[in-house]
């Protein structure tokens, strides 16, 4: 866990990302463009940035490689909810009763 | 006050409102799972209020339970808000003559349903006190319901007994977000070749797996398109 100072600076750092992106051009001026093949590539980055973070959390357990863990069985649930639901709340109810009824529940 | 920007305000915000509730789930989980990773309710509020991006508190989040360096946080948070660089250049004519500091606000206030919903607008009108009000008072309505969203996640996390998981919150979350996206192809090679990247790629020292599946993830996307689109035109 990152803390005391140590975090805070790190919170700015993550805050100046925001900035950085957000105000690139708005704050740079309209005279620059963006390179047509960059700017569709960058189209991917929130797609492979958000899997490489839950893919790891989901098929690991302790670092090593799990496929059958409850992580997984609940993200599966988590997948369809997300999927068939728009309410924005059931992926969260569902994927949680599933992690605690397996883990609490079942004592996996 | 001018009568352009009221209008311009009363416009943005009517058109605002229904999303911006929206965002209150979303505000809420945050809060909540900036209090579980164990951060303290004045660390997560800051949280909030220096980042004020979801995307990047709950993808970051993992990371600063993990103790990783900061580098490492702050490449994944930029990753992670490249998006913005596209909105940023589409919507820069809109703020043309305007002084820096609201240029700088409009900058930190720029989310992602502000540019969906407001974007085509802005851009047709060419009133600059009818576009900083269709702009300004919609954006400051977002940042509230986000802001109170995650003081009711950070004070109602304390409610949930600890041996909860609650961090899984984090993942549920971010998978949420990631879900529709995939709905088109070259998307879902992105994630898959992402998310497995990092998954193999995990050895690696430093943590640099989660950086090399994102690079990773991009590349195969992007050849995904190219090569979809080669195969339309053989048709």
């Amino acid at each position: 866990m990152v803390e005391g100072v140590w975090l805070w600076l790190t919170l700015f750092a993550i805050g100046s990302t925001t900035i950085l992106t957000r105000g690139s051009f708005v704050l740079g001026g309209e005279g620059a463009r963006l390179p047509p093949a960059l700017q569709r590539a960058l189209r991917y980055a929130p797609a492979a940035a958000l899997s490489a973070l839950i893919m790891p959390d989901l098929l690991l357990d302790a670092g090593a490689f799990d496929p059958a863990n409850p992580k997984l069985a609940a993200g599966i649930v988590v997948a369809l909810a997300a999927v068939r639901s728009r309410s924005p709340w059931l992926p969260f109810i569902a994927g949680m009763g599933v992690l605690l009824l397996l883990r609490k529940g079942l004592g996996w | 006050m001018n009568e352009s920007f009221k209008r311009g305000a009363r416009e943005g915000l009517t058109l605002m409102l229904p999303m911006s509730v929206g965002l209150l789930p979303w505000a809420i989980v945050t809060g909540v799972a900036m209090r579980s990773t164990g951060l303290s309710a004045v660390e997560s509020l800051g949280m909030n209020l220096i980042v004020y991006a979801g995307t990047a508190q709950l993808g970051t989040l993992p990371l600063i339970a993990a103790g990783a360096p900061l580098w490492l946080i702050f490449i994944t948070a930029l990753v992670l808000n490249l998006r913005f660089v596209i909105f940023s250049a589409a919507l820069a004519p809109a703020f043309h003559g305007q002084s820096w500091s609201k240029r700088l606000l409009s900058g930190y206030l720029l989310v992602d349903g502000l540019f969906v919903l407001c974007a085509d607008r802005l851009l047709r009108s060419d009133d600059p006190h009818w576009r900083w009000g269709f702009y300004v008072a919609p954006a400051m309505l977002c940042w509230s319901m986000w802001q109170l969203g995650g003081l009711v996640g950070v004070f109602g996390a304390s409610v949930f007994p600890k041996d909860w998981s609650l961090e899984f919150m984090t993942t549920i979350a971010l998978m949420v977000m990631l879900v529709p996206m995939v709905k088109q192809r070259a998307m879902l090679v992105a994630a898959l070749v992402g998310g497995l990247g990092a998954v193999l790629l995990r050895g690696l020292p430093l943590r640099l797996g989660v950086i090399a599946g994102i690079a990773l993830g991009i590349a195969a996307g992007f050849v995904a398109e190219r090569w979809s689109e080669k195969r339309r035109q053989a048709w």
